[in-house]
């Protein structure tokens, strides 16, 4: 089962674009979106209530957050990649993402869950798409869900563009993941039964 | 793109005041209120959930606003769009107090769907998880009214029964069981309608469904599963794949016996003395037990399932299904048998015959695994031997296929889970160990903590020293993979291609020059090979200098003295005298045979330094057993510039070990003969030449001859004159220009200092001496143990006793 699921700006060391911004520092890896399934017995109540409760799982998903875009810096610098984006393709299409970078990581327990946790994470110019998932969960399946979410993300959200739907449409977001990941749940779609999801969420194929 | 719209959005969002925000609520509890719920009420709660969002720190909502959320969440007149909004606010303020949801009255499957969802996410304080399970149950319990699906609650269930299996209860399980066991095996096999588009000439029988096909286009001739394709779907077609999606789990928490949750030890089930040969006939199965008979019709989707692997897809995107499809079902089968084991004997050649239409598709890799796990886990019990099966893993799959990230990733952890293979010294498992760093060197940065659970399982006294040279050259190890993926395959038939009097030209070249490829067969080899020596890699480790700055054998580089710190750290708890030694002598040896990255050399002479005083610790009379290597060592003054940190350590051992107290065999003569090594050291690094530039050399490097010489000298006190005149010409040292020129003041003062303090020190010989050779039974006191800490303290004590006014101390 998937535990979370989280939709990240990668940050790095370019400057914030905004206008007369003082400070040139790198830009700070945010969290613009993302999805909480459950959290798992066993997990130590907080005190201080709701608030710290809420604080914790925030922090959580940054921490997981920031871990992603480490690791995609990291393999992007091994690999040689040039940091230029690649041509963004018409935004109506769904973007085929097989060269996108992608890659899996463990978190030990405690850090920052308190149970062990598999990261699998893809990432598409300067945004990136995370599953955090328990530890023996079916990585092929994880990548195959990843490979789908984002490009509908990207277009659904119009992600590429300039505006700011990621944050005011989280219903679009949530529509998408209760088709593909619904309550945490991975599953084995093959491709007409993705289209028949596409034609439910009111997506045009061009298959 | 993190643009700069969204960067101000945000801000915005986070420096809402409270006030604002109260108005801005009671705006949309207006809005939520009145008759119609349009874009304006869209757009509000857009904002409003943003507002909630975009801070981690609590946001206060007014408990009667946020029942008004609730309740139009449930409403059943609104429109979608804005339920799905009221939910994630409602998500995105959890854990709430003020809520009053409840699933109990709620019919409609989808806004079940999305009520629990905000259920699920309070925590479970008021065992919210456990009334949402049993509402669902309830549901799935009767026969569901027209145009309501079973489709969308089955996730949630999943969801439940991972957080607490036991919100349901053995019955209500037999009743999900039973009806799992229908969907997965009694799907229709037709395709689905379209749905009728209604309007004066729509024929809604115009088009007859054909039968679903399989992934090659063949027409289906067995059960429908996940990998069967249709134009258009039905109901219970699309409750079979979410009944296979969620059976795994199922398994775990149900399958066996009494009540397992998923994150439990799940080793059970092998406790039948006697194991079934015949397997249960589908005809019998009816009269099963639910559990049982959904055990058997999982069986069968599994086999389905890996038939159906076989075949070539259309669409290639179905291959990746096909193969994670394959995955689950090798992995849900060694579920079943460890559950049943009646089950074995069918699994087992089913899957023998599986591995062997696999093994040779590198696309197929990551199959393996669970296959070779399942036999792990079952072979025994049923008598097969599946040897070549862990051969073919181990030996051929990481040195093919390092560079696949994510097999790569799944290969240690299956190591890992299987840990206690490595212990048994012939095994094919530990033998293997330099087949699995390849990963390590390809992968660093999400391997490295894999590794670091994963190396105190490889390390023992018979592959120590492998490991410990394998590490130091593990980034000459990733420029050889990388040299190893761009050469063109090895051409059979060996042309003269190289000359063995020709220097290669390129790495490339050198890839199959005959005076190399002996070396790089070896750094690449599958099998562990103690006897070889690494001694012989020097020349193609220069060879792969021009790769040294390449970025990946830079993150290979990183992760090398971490792993050496493991090393020491583990081997320290079983290595004996012998081993000790041995790793010493390597050691010294091995710091003039490193590939030549400068960080990479400085942190792994940090590392070995360190680790060479622990060495010491455990040994001490390898001071004297090694006499003639370290004699060697602290005697070569290149090694005081290129290996300080070494030499420093070295030189500090020989202070403090090279004793009687430590080694009874430790003589005067040998006492002697190391002293003339170490002063003739800080004679030629202390020299003032007349013409010549000083050279500089590490300050702390001559504060340790002097003290070491000093400590020599307490034991051997014929030698107290000789350090005591050497000792006072420091001061001319310090004082003169071409020094004071290349070193800095501070160094200099404290380098006095020190002579000064040593100097005094052995003006009373028998304090010199126990504070520098301390008895053995002594040294276990706190004092003793910070000696080093407090020997200058000492020494300052001491120096005042004797200097009562302060004379050329300065401050």
């Amino acid at each position: 089962m998937v535990r979370a699921f989280v939709l990240l700006a990668l940050g790095g060391p370019d400057p914030p674009t905004l206008p007369g911004s003082a400070h040139s520092g790198p830009a700070p890896c945010r969290v613009l979106y993302s999805r909480v399934f459950r959290t798992p017995p066993g997990t130590p109540l907080v005190p201080g209530g709701p608030p710290r409760q809420r604080l914790r799982r925030k922090e959580q998903l940054l921490a997981v957050a920031r871990q992603v875009a480490s690791q995609c810096r990291l393999l992007q610098s091994s690999s040689g990649r040039p940091s230029s984006p690649q041509l963004p393709q018409l935004p109506d299409e769904p973007i085929s993402l097989q060269d996108a970078p992608g890659g899996v990581f463990q978190l030990p327990p405690g850090d920052p869950f308190p149970q062990r946790v598999t990261v699998t994470w893809l990432s598409v110019l300067a945004l990136a798409f995370a599953l955090v998932c328990d530890p023996q969960e079916n990585l092929s399946l994880a990548e195959i869900t990843l490979r789908r979410l984002a490009p509908r993300l990207l277009a659904s959200l119009r992600l590429l563009g300039p505006g700011a739907d990621v944050l005011l449409r989280p219903e679009a977001a949530d529509v998408l993941l209760d088709r593909l990941l619904p309550h945490g749940q991975m599953l084995f779609l093959n491709e007409r039964f993705l289209q028949a999801t596409d034609r439910e969420m009111g997506i045009k194929t061009s298959r | 793109m993190f643009t700069a719209a969204a960067e101000s959005f945000l801000k915005q969002a986070r420096e809402i005041q409270e006030e604002e925000l109260r108005r801005f609520a009671s705006r949309v509890a207006a809005l939520l209120q009145g008759p119609e719920l349009g874009p304006e009420a869209v757009d509000c709660l857009q904002r409003l959930h943003l507002a909630v969002a975009a801070t981690k720190y609590p946001r206060k909502l007014d408990g009667k606003f946020v029942e008004l959320l609730q309740t139009v969440l449930c409403s059943s007149k609104c429109p979608e769009q804005i339920q799905v909004l009221c939910a994630a606010i409602l998500r995105e303020m959890s854990p709430c107090n003020d809520l009053i949801l409840s699933c109990d009255e709620i019919q409609d499957t989808k806004l079940l769907s999305l009520v629990s969802s905000v259920l699920l996410a309070q925590g479970n304080k008021k065992a919210e998880v456990s009334a949402v399970g049993q509402r669902i149950v309830k549901v799935l319990e009767r026969r569901l009214p027209e145009g309501q699906s079973a489709r969308y609650l089955l996730p949630v269930l999943s969801n439940i029964i991972s957080v607490s299996p036991e919100s349901l209860t053995e019955e209500q399980t037999n009743v999900v069981s039973k009806k799992m066991a229908d969907w997965l095996r009694y799907a229709s096999i037709q395709q689905g309608v379209s749905q009728p588009s209604g309007g004066f000439f729509s024929n809604p029988r115009t088009r007859q469904p054909g039968p679903v096909t399989e992934v090659d286009g063949a027409i289906a001739t067995d059960f429908f599963t996940v990998l069967s394709v249709g134009q258009y779907y039905t109901q219970d077609q699309w409750l079979n794949v979410q009944a296979f999606s969620m059976l795994r789990n199922w398994l775990l928490c149900y399958g066996g016996k009494g009540l397992k949750t998923p994150n439990s030890d799940d080793k059970s089930g092998m406790d039948r003395s006697v194991m079934s040969m015949v397997s249960t006939t589908s005809t019998s199965s009816r009269l099963l037990p639910p559990k049982e008979r959904l055990r058997e019709k999982a069986f069968e989707y599994c086999q389905r399932l890996i038939e159906q692997s076989n075949r070539r897809p259309l669409k290639k995107d179905d291959g990746d299904l096909q193969k994670a499809c394959l995955i689950e079902a090798v992995t849900i089968m060694d579920i079943i048998c460890k559950q049943d084991s009646s089950y074995v004997y069918r699994a087992v050649s089913f899957l023998k015959i599986l591995h062997s239409r696999i093994c040779g598709d590198a696309t197929y890799a990551r199959a393996l695994l669970p296959i070779a796990q399942f036999f792990l886990n079952h072979s025994k019990m049923a008598a097969v031997d599946s040897d070549a099966i862990y051969k073919h893993l181990f030996t051929d799959i990481p040195a093919q296929l390092f560079h696949n990230p994510s097999l790569a990733f799944e290969f240690v952890q299956f190591c890992k889970d299987n840990s206690q293979l490595f212990t048994e010294t012939s095994s094919i498992f530990r033998q293997s160990f330099p087949n699995l760093f390849k990963f390590l060197a390809w992968n660093s940065p999400p391997l490295i903590s894999e590794f670091v659970d994963l190396l105190p399982f490889l390390l023992d006294a018979g592959t120590a020293i492998e490991i410990f040279h394998l590490l130091l050259d593990l980034p000459c190890l990733t420029a050889a993979l990388d040299i190893q993926l761009r050469s063109p395959a090895l051409l059979t038939s060996e042309r003269a291609a190289s000359d063995p009097a020709v220097k290669p030209a390129t790495c490339l070249e050198a890839f199959r020059h005959p005076l190399y490829k002996s070396m790089f067969q070896y750094l690449l080899r599958t099998k562990s090979a103690p006897e070889d020596a690494p001694e012989r890699l020097t020349p193609l480790r220069q060879l792969l200098g021009s790769l040294a700055s390449s970025p990946r054998v830079v993150q290979c580089a990183e992760t090398v003295p971490v792993l050496l710190e493991l090393f020491f750290r583990v081997v320290a708890e079983f290595a004996d005298g012998p081993l000790i030694n041995q790793l010493v002598v390597l050691l010294l040896q091995r710091s003039d045979q490193l590939y030549e990255i400068p960080a990479f050399k400085d942190d792994v002479y940090r590392v070995l330094s360190s680790q060479l005083v622990m060495l010491c610790k455990l040994h001490p009379a390898l001071i004297v057993e090694l006499s003639t290597e370290i004699l060697e060592f602290s005697g070569t003054v290149s090694n005081i510039q290129n290996k300080e940190a070494i030499f420093t350590h070295v030189v500090w051992a020989i202070g403090e070990y090279m004793s009687v107290s430590y080694d009874k065999r430790c003589t005067v003569e040998q006492i002697n003969r190391f002293f003339e090594t170490l002063e003739a050291m800080l004679f030629e690094i202390t020299q003032l030449r007349p013409l010549a530039s000083t050279p500089s050399y590490a300050p702390r490097a001559i504060s340790v001859l002097m003290a070491t010489l000093t400590k020599l000298a307490a034991r051997s006190q014929d030698l107290i004159p000789r350090v005591s005149m050497f000792l006072s010409k420091m001061r001319t040292f310090v004082q003169n220009p071409a020094v004071t020129s290349v070193y800095c003041e501070e160094d200099l003062e404290e380098i006095l200092i020190r002579a000064t303090e040593l100097m005094n020190l052995l003006k009373m010989p028998s304090v010199a001496q126990f504070v520098f050779t301390p008895p053995v039974d002594v040294a276990s006191t706190r004092f003793q143990r910070e000696v080093n800490d407090s020997l200058p303290f000492a020494l300052r004590i001491v120096t005042r006793l004797l200097e009562p006014t302060p004379g050329f101390m300065p401050g």
